[in-house]
């Protein structure tokens, strides 16, 4: 239990580690006292490249890692299995589904949509699984399942409509793969008042889920409501999820590996589980945009494909080590 | 040492009269004090308006592969930067070259146009999917920016005096189809595309004409023996592509083109990639010569 809080410092000093590598590198190399002399002294030299490009994606970067990990955190509270993400729920699928509807339905509209697009795409999908599942609703295993269903289902007409209309969605088939290119200081809105709301949000519901861990009648009786619980968390899970999937697309793994790493470091208790959850969500995505952008310059890989490339084996590694569950 | 001499004439020719240029973009107006220096382009087609104009731009979107571009345009320019990939160019790579002028595809960079603004005055045009015609505002609208209208309507006529001297060679009404095939599947540059618009030009016909809404086409083998082309030239990305599982099949041989042996192997990079009046000309000769050894076979 005493354990979060060093383990939040260190890793608060691995996230600005990593800021300061993802500030100073990329196609263009900035030596630290370069570095500092822009930050600290504004030469305008490298003005642009760090105020303008660098330093908003290293900020949406680390705010939607943190989202989508705080989201997988609720989402595996609430179903009770290791496997549950917010992928899964539907929500990234039914976000993805509207931007590339969107794009086709109106071939001139502006860019600066997709973002609200995408934000009522992954509302809607939640409004149709909790529709769908009404009757399951407290059965976290079936409703995951409907989730599931419905993400598959997502992911057809997606297929589908990229196959009826190649060209018209190009822009929107790089959202698709998860991309923190291209967006600026005009996409930070679209993601830091969720965070404010919903990470207190969270905190409230903590106890509330360590209760649910202990099975639904235990919790009733220890005077939880677990429907309304269990609804709420959802709902907190899919608005955090929706909201990063709106400003970066799908990104793939961060909301299924973060959480367990988090637990694998403090336990199982969610309280401390949130802080470190944010902070590991945080650290997954800003090293991930930072690879994209240095591995193979000045070619810019998606950032989604990088954390399937870095989650994918940290997940198998997890698999075979876990006992938490 | 001529370089810099037309350099300096232009600098008097420009800077006494402080023509301030203003070219209409696709998504605003684009201002410039002075005739650009150091320009960025982030689409091919862009490249060839340069190479026409005379101008080495300093950083090319060339997916990090220089021979992207066609030998006759690279032969016209300096070595440029590469600033990565058409759908992703690097902003700071961009940015590192103090660039004075970025010429930019309405279709893939629209996302990114304020931030391109910021670091230098963008001229936003059409690139990406655009027809024959849409190219040659484009690059009169990229003449513009370098105050050289007059010089790129003379270019524009000598470019049309040489299609129509080509189209007089063609005396066919056969039907040609071009076509890229990579790995993921072989689609048909339709009517709309800027090859269909030079195949157009030349006076020959589409076998499709009726796709006249999207300007790429994915295409099955099915479908390609329904279209049933007269010639059909393929540009493959890689060694083993869609077109090859193509040749596998009885159905390939029932294609009037096959049948003939009017199917050619071309380079994808003149036929799709490097749109512009230089692309155009060396395809209305491919084109001429494939009909004309073709007419004497017969």
């Amino acid at each position: 239990m005493t354990r979060w809080l060093p383990m939040s410092v260190t890793l608060m000093a691995i996230l600005l580690v990593f800021a300061a590598w993802h500030l100073g590198f990329g196609a263009v190399n900035i030596s630290p006292p370069e570095l500092w002399q822009t930050l600290v002294h504004g030469q305008p030299d490298y003005e642009f490249i760090l105020y303008g490009y660098r330093m908003p994606r290293l900020f949406i970067a680390a705010l939607v890692g943190a989202a989508l990990a705080l989201s997988g955190l609720l989402v595996q509270g609430v179903v009770r299995n290791p496997l549950a993400s917010p992928d899964i729920l539907g929500v990234t699928g039914g976000a993805s589904l509207a931007v590339v509807g969107f794009s086709i339905a109106w071939t001139g509209a502006s860019v600066v949509w997709v973002p609200f697009v995408a934000l009522a795409g992954g509302f809607a999908s939640l409004g149709c699984l909790l529709w769908l599942a009404r009757p399951v609703l407290n059965q976290p295993a079936s409703l995951a399942l409907v989730g599931v269903a419905l993400s598959a289902l997502f992911a057809a007409a997606i297929d589908f409509l990229l196959t009826m209309y190649p060209l018209e969605i190009n822009s929107s088939l790089i959202w698709l793969t998860g991309s923190v290119w291209g967006r600026n200081w005009s996409h930070l809105p679209l993601i830091a008042p969720w965070l404010a709301v919903l990470i207190p949000v969270a905190t409230f519901l903590a106890y509330r889920l360590d209760l649910l861990d202990l099975g639904d009648e235990a919790a009733t009786s220890l005077g939880t409501r677990v429907g309304w619980l269990r609804l709420l968390a959802l709902l907190t899970a899919v608005a955090l999820a929706s909201a990063s999937v709106s400003v970066c697309g799908a990104i793939s793994f961060v909301g299924l590996v973060a959480p367990h790493m988090a637990r694998f470091l403090v336990g199982y208790r969610h309280l401390p589980l949130i802080p470190v959850c944010l902070l590991l969500g945080a650290i997954l995505m800003v090293s991930a945009d930072l690879f994209a952008r240095i591995l193979m310059p000045p070619i810019e890989l998606p950032a989604g494909i990088v954390t399937a490339f870095i989650g994918a084996p940290y997940f198998v590694f997890l698999i075979t080590r876990y006992k938490h569950w | 040492m001529l370089r810099v001499l037309s350099l300096f004439l232009v600098l008097m020719l420009y800077g006494a009269s402080l023509a301030e240029v203003r070219v209409a973009g696709e998504l605003g107006d684009v201002v410039l004090p002075a005739p650009p220096q150091r320009v960025v382009a982030l689409e091919f087609s862009f490249v060839d308006a340069l190479a026409t104009l005379g101008v080495s731009p300093v950083g090319v979107a060339d997916d990090g592969d220089a021979a992207r571009v066609i030998d006759p345009i690279r032969a016209k320019l300096d070595e440029w930067t590469s600033l990565g990939s058409r759908s992703q160019p690097s902003l700071e790579v961009i940015a590192s070259l103090n660039p004075d002028l970025i010429i930019a595809d309405v279709e893939r960079h629209a996302a990114v146009y304020e931030d391109l603004q910021r670091i230098a005055p963008t001229l936003i045009l059409k690139s990406r999917g655009e027809t024959y015609e849409d190219n040659l505002n484009a690059v009169m609208k990229v003449a513009q920016a370098f105050g050289q209208e007059e010089a790129m309507a003379e270019r524009i006529a000598q470019h049309n005096a040489i299609m129509d001297a080509y189209a007089a060679q063609v005396n066919s009404n056969a039907t040609v189809q071009f076509a890229v095939s990579s790995e993921k599947g072989v689609w048909l540059h339709g009517p709309r595309a800027y090859a269909g618009g030079v195949i157009a030009r030349l006076g020959l016909n589409s076998p499709i004409p009726e796709e006249t809404e999207q300007a790429y086409i994915q295409i099955t083998l099915e479908r390609l023996v329904q279209a049933n082309p007269d010639y059909f030239l393929v540009g493959e990305y890689g060694d083993q592509t869609a077109v090859d599982t193509y040749k596998q099949n009885p159905l390939w041989s029932v294609i009037t083109a096959v049948k003939n042996d009017h199917y050619v192997e071309t380079d994808p990079r003149l036929w799709s990639l490097n749109r512009g009046m230089i692309s155009a000309e060396i395809m209305a000769g491919e084109l001429v010569e494939m009909l004309g050894t073709s007419t004497a076979a017969q």
